[in-house]
């Protein structure tokens, strides 16, 4: 029995077994069926999500390329297309010590040895302050201007704390040239003092900032300018140059430099003491080179008409005052001598005959009661006397006294004597041919064709000799006045200004040059006024300009001067 | 259903599932061609922008304050003086003199003005040997009604990409 039940307990056992089996197996395959499926749904899942992206989802905008290439800030170029101002994509080295994350030391190295190898990447770089500021554990800039490939070298260096991030920086390429007229910017993207203020708006607007803006200015004559400035400043130890060439025909400023200069690419407190204007924002008493334009004013009213016509040149007393020159020029002067001599007394007699209701309206006529034409935001307000003029204010304004005006305004009421006798507005910005501004009539053309003239002799015959730079036919009247002091006049400090046009034949740039406070050198032959010091660096400047400018120098011609050449003597 | 309509019905559903597997590859391979052309772009981006980084070294190593500091000291340069500038072929031609009476003829040299000489050669490419077609050589056409940037550091055609 026994035997029969163990066999029928066996088949029972068996059953079960199978049945078990069958359920294991029966689970396994389902989970084999789960994780199955669940991979086939994620191998789906990334095929759709494929198929999507590479279907449905729209390919890169096309626009990143313009997007990418327009600048934070437009460019400013000369007139040829040089770039005076750029952005410029640049990295800064910014220390950021919470960088790793993991309040351990901010970084992997040593601070010395991290300093040690920056100092290798930037071999002006200070070590040890550096070093200073990395062990500190303080967050700064440790270079706001880093080049690409030092950018890279210092990614080497393999420390997390040292950033990199983009920045994007203005850049002047040509330094500290023309720097009064670019201006700077701001570590807020803010124009300041130059055409980077006038143009803020502009130069940020993206519609119109890929444009670049072409100025008047010619980077070569620039140059040129304040080399030759800087060469006479530092010649006659004068506390400061300034200087402009300006086109008389349309009005453009084709370079303007105020000296000392500042460096854009680096603002410090020295370069902020030096950003003032001395061309469009400091008033100066011109002295004698208004001379001309009281001739050309007495020419222009008829009270000249007869040029051999001589006037008493002794001293005088007018309102208990007395005009005087600088040296006895004999007993009597006619027009073309006073000029020639830069005769004080010869030029009041004149203003005399002239009036002091003309004399007032013909400089203001030159634009000397208002602030200068041009885009700079510094412009100087001329001292100008309001009223009627007293018959002595009419006489000192005539030999440029009891005014003062910027170099700026000098320079465009040349250009209205010379070219024609259109005065125009200066400007900054390049003018397309026949764009020129209509500009309103100060002289008549044949007061400025005299005056062409007499101002050819000034530099042929007169005190402007120095500046006589041989076939370029320069033509200008040196000024040299005295700077007021407290309680009157200094006798030692002078303002030497030279006012020239070339070439008189056919008037096309006039050339200021101006030195404040000149001191008598062995380079100027120990004087101090204009015929020595800006006289000649005129006529320095004026054979390295002349040929860019599209002047050529030629000997074989010149103006006219045959019927003016006999009023002043041989001996001249 | 006949088998014929059948089959037509197959035939049908089989032309819209190779319409449709081409349609995708097309989809696909405009979309690559899309991607490379983004590709190319941030390409151009990034050698305008090396461009711009060596042109501004350039201008900066350049600059007139340099120049004039190396005319100075390595140079001294001068201003050309009048007698250096020929305005105009008259100018050149006073700088000759007339013959004198009795000089010797000048010197004729052989030079090629007979009939047997073969005309002007045309200019040849260098690289391919032909001669250039006229149009190839002559100044590009103006692109009326495009913004160009040719200056600067824009040079390419803005408005070729971006959409006015």
């Amino acid at each position: 029995m026994n035997s029969l039940a163990v066999p029928a307990q066996a088949a029972t056992g068996r059953v079960q077994l199978v049945d078990v089996r069958r359920r294991v197996l029966l689970l396994a395959q389902l989970r084999m069926l789960l994780v199955g499926a669940v991979f086939v749904a994620i191998a789906a899942a990334a095929m759709l999500r494929i198929a999507w992206i590479g279907v449905v989802e729209p390919a890169p905008s096309q626009r990143s390329m313009a997007a990418a290439l327009l600048p934070p800030r437009g460019e400013i170029t000369d007139r040829n297309g040089v770039p005076l101002a750029r952005a410029f994509p640049a990295y800064a080295l910014w220390f950021n010590p919470n960088a790793m994350d993991d309040g351990g030391p901010p970084l992997v190295q040593s601070a010395e040895a991290v300093a040690a190898r920056l100092k290798a990447i930037f071999p002006d770089l200070d070590q040890h302050e550096v070093a200073q500021q990395l062990a500190s554990g303080k967050a700064g800039y440790l270079r706001r201007r880093v080049l690409p490939e030092d950018a890279n070298r210092v990614m080497a260096l393999g420390e997390l704390a040292l950033e990199l991030p983009r920045e994007t920086d203005r850049h002047y390429p040509q330094g500290s040239m023309a720097a009064h007229v670019l201006g700077y910017v701001d570590e807020d993207g803010n124009g300041h003092v130059g055409m980077e203020a006038a143009l803020n708006e502009q130069l940020m607007d993206p519609n119109r900032r890929a444009e670049p803006v072409a100025l008047s200015i010619d980077a070569r004559v620039q140059g040129a300018l304040e080399d030759e400035l800087n060469r006479g400043m530092r010649s006659v130890s004068a506390a400061g140059a300034a200087g402009i060439v300006l086109d008389v025909d349309t009005g453009e400023v084709m370079a303007l430099a105020s000296l000392p200069e500042f460096d854009p690419n680096k603002i410090d407190a020295e370069g902020q003491r030096n950003m003032f204007n001395r061309v469009t924002n400091q008033v100066y008493e011109l002295g004698s080179t208004f001379k001309p334009l009281t001739v050309a004013a007495a020419i222009d009213a008829g009270t000249i008409t007869d040029l051999s016509r001589r006037y008493p040149a002794t001293p005088f007393q007018v309102s208990g005052f007395t005009i005087g020159d600088s040296h006895p020029l004999g007993a009597s002067l006619n027009a073309p001598e006073i000029l020639i001599h830069s005769s004080n007394i010869g030029t009041a007699h004149i203003v005399d005959g002239l009036g002091p209701a003309r004399m007032k309206r013909v400089m203001a006529d030159l634009g000397f009661n208002e602030r200068p034409y041009i885009e700079l935001p510094a412009r100087g307000f001329p001292i100008w006397a309001s009223g009627e003029w007293p018959r002595l204010r009419a006489m000192t304004v005539g030999y440029g006294h009891g005014i003062a005006v910027t170099p700026l305004h000098l320079a465009s009421a040349y250009a209205a004597m010379v070219n024609g006798g259109i005065w125009r507005p200066a400007t900054l910005h390049k003018v397309e041919p026949g764009q020129a501004s209509r500009g309103r009539r100060v002289f008549k053309a044949s007061t400025s064709a005299r005056m062409n003239q007499l101002l050819r002799m000034i530099s042929l015959y007169g005190t402007g000799r120095n500046a006589n730079a041989p076939g370029f036919r320069v033509g200008g009247k040196t000024g040299s006045a005295e700077k007021p002091g407290s309680g009157g006049y200094n006798k030692t400090s002078l303002v030497s200004t030279f006012a020239a046009a070339f070439p008189m034949d056919d008037p096309r740039y006039v050339v200021i040059v101006m030195f404040d406070e000149p001191k008598g050198t062995a380079a100027s032959s120990f004087q101090r006024t204009a015929a020595w010091n800006a006289a000649p660096t005129v006529g320095r400047l004026i054979p390295r300009i002349g040929p860019l400018l599209g002047v050529l120098p030629d000997e074989t011609r010149d103006v006219d001067l045959s019927d003016v050449k006999p009023l002043v003597g041989e001996d001249e | 259903m006949s088998p014929e309509g059948r089959l037509r019905r197959i035939g049908w559903i089989a032309a819209l599932a190779v319409c449709t597997a081409f349609y995708l590859m097309l989809h696909l391979k405009v979309h690559s061609v899309r991607s490379e052309v983004v590709r190319a772009e941030r390409q151009i981006v990034a050698l305008e922008n090396q461009k711009l980084l060596l042109e501004t070294e350039f201008e900066t190593r350049s600059n007139q304050l340099q120049l004039a500091a190396w005319n100075r000291v390595d140079f001294g340069y001068t201003a050309p003086s009048a007698a250096q500038f020929l305005e105009n072929e008259r100018q050149l031609a006073s700088f000759g003199s007339p013959r004198a009476p009795g000089a010797p003829a000048p010197i004729r040299v052989a030079g090629g003005a007979g009939e047997d000489m073969p005309g002007f050669p045309k200019l040849v490419s260098p690289l391919t040997g032909k001669p250039i077609d006229e149009a190839l050589v002559g100044p590009e056409p103006q692109l009326s009604g495009q913004r160009v940037a040719d200056r600067g550091s824009m040079r390419i055609p803005l408005s070729a990409v971006v959409k006015q």
